[in-house]
Order: structure tokens, then C-alpha cells, then sequence
């Protein structure tokens, strides 16, 4: 008798949904969030759109840190970047937004070809040395060209219309969030079972290896770069469209930090794990104040005053204490979970 | 010319204060390897714990570097002990990420235990004007830079002649070697953190008595970071005298380029140095390109 979860040909192990329970739960969260707009009041729903848009950029930064193993700690260079390009393409020049949100994700691209063609020759931190300094240098390139973005002063942005249809209710806005996250999860999929993405888990996890095997490391590294710009860039834009307001202060640096606290909680590699990790990051801040709450309304007001402060704190203790007892983060447990309730009673 | 020589000075001043900042990455870098992102938060905390002692114990000169020092030494061995020892074996990547978890506890803990108003740091000297051919220089200034020199003396004579000098060079050359000949890597990498608390920490007071203590002090640590790697992240001499270069070219070039430059000069230069010599001036060559 065959035990366990055996594949046995090269498709079964690259499909992307490989199990009837996968595809009910899919189809059910597909559902559910299809219904949520109709459910919801307007606070959880911007919880949903937010989510929705920050899985979209932890979805392009997994590309970078999670598959090929490089940090970047810039990642909100180029989601102010993507913001400003829709911003300038549609509001200034009035562009049709799908010219706009192709503009967010090339502009950052081709920023990121410039940071990148010059540190990714070289191993270790230095990547994320760079594009430390890429999202300081860039809020100052936007503040100095006043001509083009505004300076100071951001620019304002509406919700779009595409293809006649109005995306200016919260509830289509959704929509269009949802659909851009889903494309960017097929897409993250996808990449990940080509030749392209096993090259980029091939430098992750051992370079020279791979460069043995014939992988053009500095090649494949700027296109993991490149791509992950790309997919932050959109997500830039959309961010931009939600606060319906561009400017430098609306993408402070805490938001690199976010997306790799994300990558670390969900776990890293993992499109999955990006998910999980982007609903507990999110909610995170939110939960623990309404368990505040609970206790005390003085405790309730702290958490209105220092509300930004709390959040970084969370941010740093949930990187600090996941790397230290759960580096594999939600899908690591999850993973362990289900082979214990599989293998039951025996250990394996 | 007068111009000139004004930006010189005041860019070997703050220079001074990015070296010492910088000389504390390089002696985390040096000892374990590994890039502590949380370095500028930990100079701010003990700037702020300077202030506090100034204005609640005594506003005495040698009492406030005294407490500064110690509470500096006491920083650097609590984080040594509570979040880095644990992380010791774990994956480079791992690490770096734990110390960039602690920067960000560390900046909103300062904004809650402190207030989020800039604040001056008064000990009564520091803040005087001495005229040099007909330059004013205010006298921390002068003091940051000749404090920057001895420290760099002292360092020199430490790794070069000290027991324990060697046996942290000894860890950095070669841990598991080290650690045949009977050096404790723990304890080093105790001190290491302790050292670089300290020699950043002074680097932030001074910062305080010349400009002022604010939350957004922690970017000190961003703008030492280009000199750390113009010096070489492994050269804690070098990362000294890369801060006086940053220092310099910062004030260059925002007094002829304009202010927006001169916030980003620093940055721009770590990326022309990573093209260009990627281990920095004084750093060694082993950059592995692959």
C-alpha cells in the first residue's frame, strides 16, 4: 500500500495546484473575497485593499529575496518610484491608467537596472547596501525635479477608469487590486516552476554551484531584480491610487522593512508564505490594539498617540522573534502541522 | 577661499562624528562578520542617555562622558547577549535581518521613553567660537576631531600590541582556528559590541553637543554607512579616515551643488565605490565576485 504523497511524473511536481483540498480552499478564498465587498463596511475593506496591494509588493520582493536570495532594503524606492510614475503619466499628462500602471512598473525597471547592473557582480550585502542608498537618493531626485513631479507639494490622483469602467467606488477598487494581485500571484508562480525561476533558487542557494551548471549569475541576478522592481513598481502605483495622493512622506522607509518582515513571518521563498505573512503584518497592528483595548481604554488612547511607534516596535519583534524560533515563518509550521497530522501517531 | 576653507572644517567636523560612527561598524564588521544595521540607533540611545544624565544628574563634564560610557558598555553587552548570541550559527542573511529588527525597536523605543521634540546637549563647553585666522570654529568641533585622532592612535596601538587586540584579530582571521588556540569567540564578540557602542556612542554625544538630539538622529547611521565602505568594512582605521573623506565631500558638495546633494553625496558615493573597489580604500581584498 502507498503511504504518503508520492509524485511520479515531472508535471505532477510543477503543478501549480496539486490537490483537490487546494483547490476547494482557492476557490473558496477566490469566493470570499469576491463577496467581500458586498459584506464588509468600508474600515475592513480598506483592511482588504490594503492586504490586497501589499501582497502585490511582498509577491515582487519574494521574486528578489525569497527565490534568488538577495536583500534589498530599498524596496520602497521603488514602490514611490512606480507612485509617481502613474502619478505624473495620468494626473499631469492625462494618459489612459493602463498606460500609467505599464509606466509604474517600467519606470522602476529601469531604475533598477541602473542600481543593480553595478552591485550584483558582487556576493553577499552589498545589494542590500545599494538599494539602501537607491531610496534615500531618490526621494531627493523627486523633491529637486519640481518641473516634472511637484516637489514637495505630491500630486494628486484619482481612482481610475478603464475600458469605460469606473474603478472609483471602494468596491470595484477592490476589484482591480484583486485582479492585480491574483495576475501577480500566477505570474510569481509561474516563474518559480520555469527554467527561470530554478535558476533563481539555483543562486540562492549556492552560487558557484550554479554558476558551475552553467547559470549566468549576473544575468539571471538583474533579472531578478528587474522583475521584483517591476511588480513593486505596480504595486507602487496602486498604493499611490488608494492614499489618492503621491507624495515622498506616503512611502516612508518603514515600508522596507514591512515587506521583509512579511517575506520572514510567511516564510521566505514561498508565494504562499507571502500571503500568509502579508495578512498577519497587516492585521498585526490592528489586533493587537483591539486586545489593548480590551484591557483598558488608557492603554486604548497610547496606542491612538503612538500608534506609528507601536507598529515599527511589532514590526521589529515579530522579525526578531520569528528568525530566532521559527525561521521557516507561517508556511514552515504550516508544513510541519500537516505532515504530523498526516503521519499520526507515528513521528514520520 | 574663506568659503572653502569654512566648509573644510565643518566638513572634518561632522566627517569626525561619521568616522567614529563608522569605526563602530568596522569593529562589529571585523569581529563577527556581520553588518549591524542597528548601529545608528545605538548611538542615539546613548546620545540620549547623555542628555539625561546632563540635565537630571549632573551637568559636570566627566560625570556625563563617564555615565555615557558606561551606559554605552552596557548597551552594547545587553544586545550582544539577549539578541546576538542566540542568532550565533544562523545564516548571515538571519543575522543581518536581526539586527535590522533591532534598529527599528530601538528608534520607537527612543521616541517613548523620550519625546519626539529636538533637544540641546548643555554641559557648559563645546558650543564657544575660537578664532583661526579669521575663521570662527566652534570648539566641539575641534574637540570631535582630535578626539577622532587619538581614538584612531589608540585603536591602532590596540589591535597592534594588545593580547586582546590580537585575539579579536585572531577571530576575525579565522574563527574556528582561534578557537583551537583557547580564544573565547563569545567573549570577543562580547566586547566587540561593547567597543563599538562605545566609540559610536561618542561619536553621538558629540553630535549632540554641536547640533542637537532629535528622533531622527538615527540616520546618523546611515550617512557613517558610506563611510564604512569608502574605508573598507573591515578596516576600523580606514572607516575612521573614509568618515572624514564623507564628511568633506558631503560639505563640498552641498555648499557648491546645493542642499539636496549634499543628503544624498554620501550615498552616491557608495555606489561609485562599489564599482570602482568594492572592499573600500583600506579594506582587504576579498570580495568574492561571483
Amino acid at each position: 500500500m502507498r503511504t504518503g504523497d508520492y509524485k511520479q511524473t515531472y508535471g505532477e511536481l510543477v503543478a501549480l495546484i496539486d490537490s483537490p483540498p487546494v483547490w476547494l480552499w482557492s476557490t473558496v478564498l477566490l469566493l470570499a473575497l469576491i463577496a467581500a465587498p458586498f459584506v464588509l463596511n468600508s474600515y475592513a475593506l480598506s483592511f482588504v485593499m490594503i492586504i490586497l496591494i501589499t501582497v502585490t509588493g511582498a509577491l515582487g520582493l519574494n521574486i528578489l529575496t525569497g527565490y534568488t536570495g538577495l536583500i534589498s532594503l530599498g524596496h520602497v524606492g521603488f514602490l514611490v518610484t512606480g507612485a509617481y510614475a502613474y502619478a505624473v503619466l495620468v494626473s499631469k499628462y492625462h494618459m489612459p491608467p493602463l498606460v500609467g500602471f505599464l509606466g509604474a512598473g517600467l519606470v522602476p525597471a529601469l531604475a533598477s537596472l541602473i542600481v543593480g547592473a553595478p552591485s550584483l557582480r558582487l556576493k553577499g550585502l552589498y545589494l542590500a547596501i545599494t538599494t539602501l542608498a537607491f531610496s534615500f537618493i531618490i526621494n531627493t531626485v523627486i523633491l529637486e525635479m519640481r518641473w516634472l513631479t511637484n516637489g514637495a507639494r505630491g500630486i494628486q490622483v484619482q481612482r481610475p477608469q478603464i475600458f469605460g469602467i469606473s474603478f472609483d467606488s471602494d468596491a470595484a477598487f477592490t476589484y482591480l487590486c484583486l485582479a492585480i494581485a491574483a495576475l501577480t500571484l500566477f505570474a510569481t508562480l509561474n516563474i518559480r516552476r520555469s527554467r527561470v525561476g530554478r535558476a533563481f533558487v539555483a543562486i540562492r542557494d549556492n552560487d558557484t554551484a550554479a554558476r558551475v551548471m552553467g547559470i549566468n549569475l549576473h544575468a539571471y541576478k538583474l533579472f531578478a531584480f528587474v522583475t521584483s522592481a517591476f511588480i513593486t513598481g505596480i504595486a507602487g502605483a496602486l498604493y499611490g491610487i488608494y492614499l489618492s495622493f503621491v507624495s515622498v512622506e506616503g512611502f516612508p522607509f518603514l515600508l522596507s522593512i514591512e515587506a521583509l518582515a512579511i517575506l520572514i513571518v510567511g516564510g521566505l521563498g514561498s508565494a504562499l508564505g507571502a500571503v500568509l505573512g502579508t495578512v498577519l503584518i497587516v492585521l498585526l497592528p490592528e489586533a493587537t490594539r483591539i486586545v489593548f483595548s480590551l484591557f483598558s481604554a488608557q492603554m486604548d488612547t497610547t496606542f491612538t498617540t503612538g500608534a506609528q511607534e507601536l507598529k515599527s516596535m511589532l514590526y521589529g519583534l515579530v522579525i526578531i522573534l520569528f528568525l530566532r524560533f521559527q525561521p521557516r515563518g507561517l508556511v514552515g509550521a504550516w508544513h510541519d502541522i500537516k505532515r504530523t497530522w498526516v503521519h499520526w501517531p507515528l513521528r514520520y | 577661499m574663506q568659503y572653502l576653507i569654512q566648509l573644510l572644517i565643518s566638513g572634518l567636523a561632522i566627517g569626525a562624528i561619521y568616522g567614529l560612527i563608522a569605526m563602530g561598524f568596522a569593529v562589529i564588521y571585523k569581529s563577527t562578520g556581520l553588518v549591524n544595521f542597528a548601529q545608528g540607533e545605538m548611538t542615539m540611545i546613548t546620545a540620549y542617555i547623555a542628555w539625561t544624565i546632563s540635565t537630571t544628574v549632573s551637568g559636570n563634564v566627566f560625570v556625563v562622558a563617564v555615565g555615557a560610557i558606561l551606559a554605552a558598555v552596557l548597551l552594547g553587552l545587553v544586545i550582544e547577549r539577549l539578541v546576538m548570541r542566540p542568532m550565533l550559527g544562523e545564516p548571515v542573511f538571519a543575522t543581518v535581518m536581526v539586527t535590522i529588527g533591532l534598529a527599528v525597536i530601538l528608534r520607537s523605543a527612543i521616541n517613548f521613553i523620550w519625546d519626539a521634540y529636538p533637544h540641546g546637549l548643555d554641559i557648559g563647553m563645546g558650543r564657544g567660537i575660537v578664532h583661526l585666522g579669521g575663521i570662527g570654529v566652534r570648539t566641539g568641533q575641534i574637540a570631535v576631531i582630535v578626539t577622532l585622532l587619538a581614538l584612531l592612535a589608540a585603536i591602532w596601538a590596540f589591535f597592534r600590541y594588545s593580547k586582546v587586540g590580537v585575539a579579536m584579530r585572531a577571530v576575525a582571521a579565522d574563527d574556528r582556528t582561534a578557537l583551537l588556540m583557547g580564544i573565547s569567540a563569545t567573549k570577543v564578540h562580547a566586547l566587540a559590541w561593547a567597543a563599538s557602542s562605545v566609540i559610536a556612542g561618542i561619536g553621538g554625544v558629540f553630535f549632540a553637543l554641536s547640533y542637537d538630539l532629535s528622533p531622527a538622529m538615527f540616520q546618523l547611521g546611515l550617512k557613517a554607512f558610506p563611510a564604512t565602505i569608502l574605508g573598507g568594512l573591515d578596516a576600523v582605521l580606514g572607516s575612521g579616515l573614509g568618515g572624514l573623506l564623507i564628511g568633506i565631500t558631503e560639505n563640498l558638495a552641498g555648499g557648491y551643488l546645493g542642499s539636496g546633494m549634499k543628503e544624498v553625496a554620501g550615498f552616491a558615493m557608495i555606489i561609485v565605490v562599489l564599482m570602482i573597489r568594492p572592499f573600500g580604500i583600506f579594506g582587504e581584498r576579498d570580495i568574492e565576485r561571483v
